[in-house]
């Protein structure tokens, strides 16, 4: 009976109320917060080789308890730009800050005043985050802004449908920034007539640097359930401000036998952001959960063009009305038997 | 036997009730129901959606059943509970909220004695409980919410005191619950629910004992006799504290407890009650 209650108390002796470690609400604190979220939390330090220890050298001896709120905020805003990734963002009452430098160092690639103007003299179709409209090519395209903004299935078969005398199918997600996974699924599953697999999503499983899940294979099936597919060929436009959902939607179509990437390098962005918080009630958004594509490669710096269809808009056409890349599309289908 | 309220319900009787006829008439096990409301504060923190401690209030409704066992009805005792809760807090500066939901449900049974001075009584015992809840932070993005979800064997307890406050009959009552082992859900530590959603189940569940599954809820209470009805009033206070893959949530409250209870018994109107009849609380 005496070893039962020893043991009663030497079980209970290992329990607690579980601490989590407290930082301060000063720049020193805040500044320590934040390291340690990125530290334990972000998941290309070792991708992208970051030494982020050298990091917290660098910048800790910056911080000092006169700072003003944006005097932190731009050191703190400086310090994860280190990250050059576009999921990590500061947030503070007065300022969010943006790593821009993904897009910001790269041609725009797109203006959609040209093809609205010049393709379709401003009659083209628009429903949700859609716009569409047959070329006078007889060729079908598709401007999708957003992956924020989902399409039901009935809609997705009426474009579909609307399309099924044209030769082939232009996709166009340049300057789209991403949104949901489940949107992209949604798309996908209408250009495929078998499973597939769609690539990996690979997690965190600890606060070490490397302490990494092994990556879970996702797959995509077919839409099935009467709803409509496309067979035919489809290029799917892209630019550096293709990005996160989008970048995802650009490198499991360009796994299909008949879809071609045409245009510019996308953005990347493959890192599925979580947030958290600083003791000044900031917040933070970075990468925490990685998705690799089909053959269990990163994308967060792009996915390339399918060989040959890497192309840049020229400016002079552009000042003729001309989009170089859609361009390219039109003769590329057009060229096919 | 004058405390307690007696409703006659018209409940038929079952074959096999029929055949214990006997044992009905003569051992009378009222349920002993409460209803309570309990209103205080929480602090909530989880790290799978924020370093940071929010702090605000706690809200409850809970209901509570006890009758003795029908065995042993002098020795063992039946508990069920159920309860709905909420919290709601800030962080530090007040511009995030936090949201807590909960539904919990427990059965079981206890073990009970009289104890050598007058009036108190006490036990000891075991129950199920099964708890669902959610932790959801404003603030959007992958990771906005925590699930929760534990399915516990608890050791659990009271300590009872019948007596007078002056004229008033009172039951003061203190009992702790103490999860001790079972299964909990949690999520890895950078895991998304998106990938859940893909269909990664591996490593949600998880055997939980006091070294990273440990809750405990205490009231303690004083049901005041008015007549046929009593009046509950009391504390309550749990603790709720996980750390599984790296990750911890502590879920603290403190609450002030008001609430009704009485006793009521079910009874064949077409059977004479027998003169042997006892009744054997299951509180008092």
């Amino acid at each position: 009976m005496k070893k039962f209650l020893l043991g009663i108390l030497v079980l209970f002796s290992l329990t607690s109320c579980h601490e989590v470690e407290d930082y301060p609400n000063n720049p020193k604190g805040n500044f320590e917060a934040l390291w340690q979220i990125i530290d334990n939390h972000y998941c290309f330090l070792l991708d992208k080789n970051i030494d982020w220890d050298d990091v917290h050298r660098r910048y800790s001896i910056k911080v000092n308890d006169k700072m003003s709120q944006r005097e932190l905020f731009d050191l703190l805003s400086e310090m994860i730009n280190e990250l050059k990734d576009g999921h990590v963002n500061l947030s503070s009452p007065f300022a969010s800050s943006y790593y821009r430098k993904w897009w910001s160092d790269y041609p725009q690639n797109y203006d959609a005043r040209i093809i609205q103007q010049y393709y379709f003299n401003f009659n083209y179709l628009s429903i949700g985050a859609i716009d569409y409209g047959y070329l006078p090519q007889n060729i079908g395209y598709i401007h999708y802004s957003t992956f924020e903004s989902g399409l039901g299935s009935g809609n997705i078969d009426l474009i579909l449908n609307y399309f099924s005398n044209a030769k082939g199918l232009i996709f166009d997600v340049r300057d789209n920034g991403g949104g949901n996974l489940t949107n992209v699924e949604d798309l996908v599953n209408r250009f495929i007539d078998s499973r597939i697999l769609a690539g990996y999503i690979i997690h965190k499983n600890g606060p070490g640097r490397n302490d990494f899940d092994k990556p879970y294979a996702y797959y995509i099936d077919p839409v099935g359930g009467g709803h409509l597919a496309w067979k035919k060929p489809v290029v799917v436009l892209t630019n550096r401000s293709t990005f996160s959902a989008a970048n995802n939607f650009v490198s499991i179509m360009k796994g299909l036998p008949n879809v071609t990437i045409a245009g510019a390098t996308t953005g990347g962005g493959s890192g599925m952001p979580f947030n958290s918080e600083l003791p000044n009630g900031w917040g933070i958004r970075f990468s925490a959960c990685s998705i690799l594509d089909s053959e269990g490669n990163s994308t967060e710096f792009g996915i390339e063009p399918s060989d040959g269809c890497a192309i840049d808009m020229d400016r002079q056409d552009a000042l003729d009305g001309h989009d170089s890349i859609l361009d390219f599309a039109i003769d590329y289908i057009l060229a096919l038997p | 036997m004058n405390r307690i309220t007696i409703f006659i319900l018209l409940a038929a009787i079952s074959i096999s009730s029929v055949g214990h006829a006997q044992e009905v008439t003569e051992i009378l096990r009222p349920v002993n129901s409460v209803y309570t409301l309990e209103a205080g504060s929480s602090h909530v923190t989880d790290t799978y959606l924020s370093p940071i401690k929010y702090t605000g209030w706690h809200l409850g409704l809970k209901y509570e059943r006890n009758q003795a066992m029908k065995f042993s009805p002098e020795n063992w005792v039946m508990q069920l509970r159920f309860g709905m809760e909420a919290d709601h807090g800030n962080n530090i500066v007040g511009n995030r909220d936090l949201w807590y939901g909960e539904l919990n449900f427990s059965w079981g049974m206890s073990r009970r004695w009289k104890l050598p001075i007058d009036g108190l009584s006490g036990g000891v015992g075991f129950s199920t409980g099964l708890k669902a809840g959610c932790i959801y932070l404003d603030r959007g993005g992958n990771n906005p919410a925590s699930a929760k979800a534990s399915l516990m064997v608890n050791a659990t307890g009271y300590l009872a005191w019948n007596g007078k406050i002056g004229r008033l009959p009172v039951t003061v009552r203190y009992q702790p619950v103490l999860p001790v082992a079972g299964a909990f859900f949690a999520p890895d530590y950078g895991e998304l629910y998106y990938e859940i959603y893909l269909g990664n189940h591996s490593g949600l569940a998880h055997f939980g004992w006091w070294g990273n599954y440990f809750a405990l809820d205490q009231s303690l209470t004083a049901d005041l006799h008015f007549g046929s009805t009593s009046l509950r009033i009391g504390y309550s206070g749990s603790i709720y504290s996980t750390k599984v893959n790296h990750t911890v949530t502590n879920i603290f409250t403190h609450a002030a407890v008001i609430g009704i209870s009485g006793e009521w018994l079910s009874l064949n109107p077409r059977k004479k009650l027998s003169k042997e009849a006892e009744i054997i609380s299951a509180t008092y």
